[in-house]
């Protein structure tokens, strides 16, 4: 109990007369006085229901919210009149362009409606009638153990920055919401599914874990969206469409389609809330750049880590048997090629189009290539 | 009275399959996107745009709208495969699913300017599967002349 109150209110004479005075039915009613803007809010599309975007009137709204938030310091809801004396939370993200985002109203209107329950959207009982090999079971169950890993950290991330988030910040802070309990359902998913294979849980990573540290352990959310948002779910959002493609059954693919779902939502905010800040604080570029170079050589050791790659490899190539892995190195050859190619298009989109020619992560490319032409030799 | 597949009446007669599902799609959550479908057959191509909004398919039309999120593209042949499969099964099996036609696009193409618009396909994937796998309930031949096969009885995530 590290924070204490200033006042004992049971002996606050003040405090006291006045809730006496209260119960004898005379009240006070200084609240109702408050001179307020009253707000006109409807729905702008009846079938949507009524959104953030309809509530963005006036010193409610997000619009002509200022980039220093330097009169809000509490938790008052923004809008709302605040009293003298309320705490200074010390909130850490003061400045609108660290944490906002075009359409982040939207994404969380999305979000919330597309929900879904891990429990009872996937067709569990199908998964009885599957039996897969032993190699592609573990396979599979290795794969489903770095999902795990990886959605759990990613729960963690926004989680542990919502509370640090200026109060003004209401939509952003809502987004974010979504996104832990998004990552929180994959993370339950993935351990539900790796026991239903049989095999349970396999091989946690050594590589991965350095890489997620790095992503828990970002010095600001900008530098922490960066990476969580665009960088890694980027890239496990193209990861999530190659598991649907090799996924071995019809449950296996609608549970890939439902997470795709909500991981390329968070994409989503990342790359408008990368292209929020070019055009609000473009003198951030450099320091982009620096934390994509060390975000960058943890993706690889972390996406090319022998218990993440193997598992792809066997996956694809639907075996152990010498030509199951020459097909399945060519496939994950393609699929990780056409992630870099995606996460430079989006860096590209957002007003990074130089990152292409700056980033290692083409030397790791030609690496792959090498080996699928030294394979096919 | 079957209807042609490619054509516009295909698309609308999906469109009211969609709006008949609205309890379903309103589970899905909101589907905010507009993009093309492109049949290619004799070099000739058919081109159509649909357009979802809320829950619903709000408009379907020939022709590529500019500024569509994304086009899906693919030869007559590749898309029989995919719908064959659904009016066979139900809905489509592990190796029709949109995702795994398209993903390397070595039967169907994801066409796109914009990567945010290319990322919609995925954050609204179950839904566009859904809206595909419909077509098991419609009565449609191919343009070759050919017809999609007849459904079988088999239990499954059915779209009937």
């Amino acid at each position: 109990m590290s924070y204490l109150s200033t006042t004992d209110f049971a002996d606050d004479p003040a405090f006291v007369d006045r809730f006496k005075r209260n119960m004898k039915g005379d009240l006070d009613l200084s609240w109702m006085k408050v001179e307020r803007e009253r707000p006109t809010c409807r729905p702008l599309n009846e079938r949507r229901g009524l959104t953030f975007r309809d509530l963005d009137v006036q010193g409610y709204g997000f619009s002509e919210m200022p980039e220093l938030i330097r009169g809000n310091r509490s938790f008052a809801p923004r809008g709302a009149t605040m009293p003298e004396g309320l705490p200074d939370l010390q909130a850490d993200v003061n400045r609108k362009s660290d944490v906002w985002a075009y359409n982040v109203e939207g994404y969380y209107e999305e979000a919330m409606t597309r929900q879904w329950n891990t429990t009872t959207d996937i067709p569990w009982a199908d998964l009885d009638r599957a039996e897969l090999p032993e190699e592609i079971g573990k396979a599979y169950a290795q794969l489903l153990t770095f999902l795990t890993e990886v959605e759990m950290i990613a729960t963690d991330v926004p989680a542990k920055w919502m509370g640090r988030l200026n109060a003004d910040f209401f939509e952003v802070k809502n987004f974010i919401a979504t996104q832990a309990m998004d990552e929180a359902r994959h993370a339950e998913v993935f351990r539900k599914r790796a026991l239903t294979t049989g095999w349970g849980l396999m091989r946690a990573s050594l590589h991965n874990e350095h890489n997620l540290k790095f992503l828990r352990d970002a010095d600001s959310f900008a530098e922490s969206s960066l990476t969580l948002h665009l960088q890694a779910e980027g890239m496990v959002l193209t990861l999530f469409r190659f598991s649907e493609y090799i996924a071995p059954t019809e449950a296996d693919k609608k549970l890939f389609r439902l997470v795709m779902q909500d991981e390329a939502r968070h994409v989503g905010y990342g790359m408008q809330h990368l292209k929020w800040v070019m055009d609000n604080a473009p003198d951030k570029r450099e320091i982009i750049h620096r934390h994509l170079d060390e975000a960058e050589n943890f993706v690889f050791g972390a996406g090319y880590a022998t218990e993440v790659l193997e598992p792809f490899i066997i996956l694809a190539g639907k075996g152990l048997k010498k030509e199951n892995i020459e097909q399945g190195v060519r496939i994950t050859n393609a699929f990780q090629l056409k992630q870099t190619e995606e996460y430079f298009e989006r860096l590209a989109k957002c007003g990074l189009p130089e990152r292409r020619e700056r980033s290692r992560l083409w030397k790791f490319v030609e690496l792959n290539r090498q080996a699928v032409a030294n394979l096919a030799a | 009275m079957p209807v042609a597949f490619p054509s516009l009446e295909f698309f609308q007669v999906l469109q009211r399959e969609v709006a008949a599902e609205r309890e379903r799609f309103s589970r899905l959550g909101f589907f905010d996107t507009t993009f093309g479908v492109r049949v290619i057959q004799d070099g000739e191509s058919a081109d159509f745009t649909l357009a979802f909004e809320v829950f619903d398919c709000v408009r379907v039309a020939d022709g590529i709208d500019p500024g569509v999120d994304f086009l899906i593209e693919g030869p007559l042949q590749a898309w029989k495969g995919m719908l064959d499969n659904i009016h066979e099964l139900g809905a489509a099996d592990t190796e029709h699913s949109l995702n795994t036609l398209t993903h390397f696009g070595e039967s169907l193409k994801v066409r796109y300017d914009d990567p945010d618009g290319h990322d919609k396909l995925y954050r609204f994937a179950e839904s566009v599967q859904e809206w595909l796998d419909l077509s098991a309930r419609v009565d449609f031949g191919y343009s070759d002349g050919t017809t999609p096969p007849a459904p079988r009885d088999v239990a499954r995530r059915a779209a009937r």
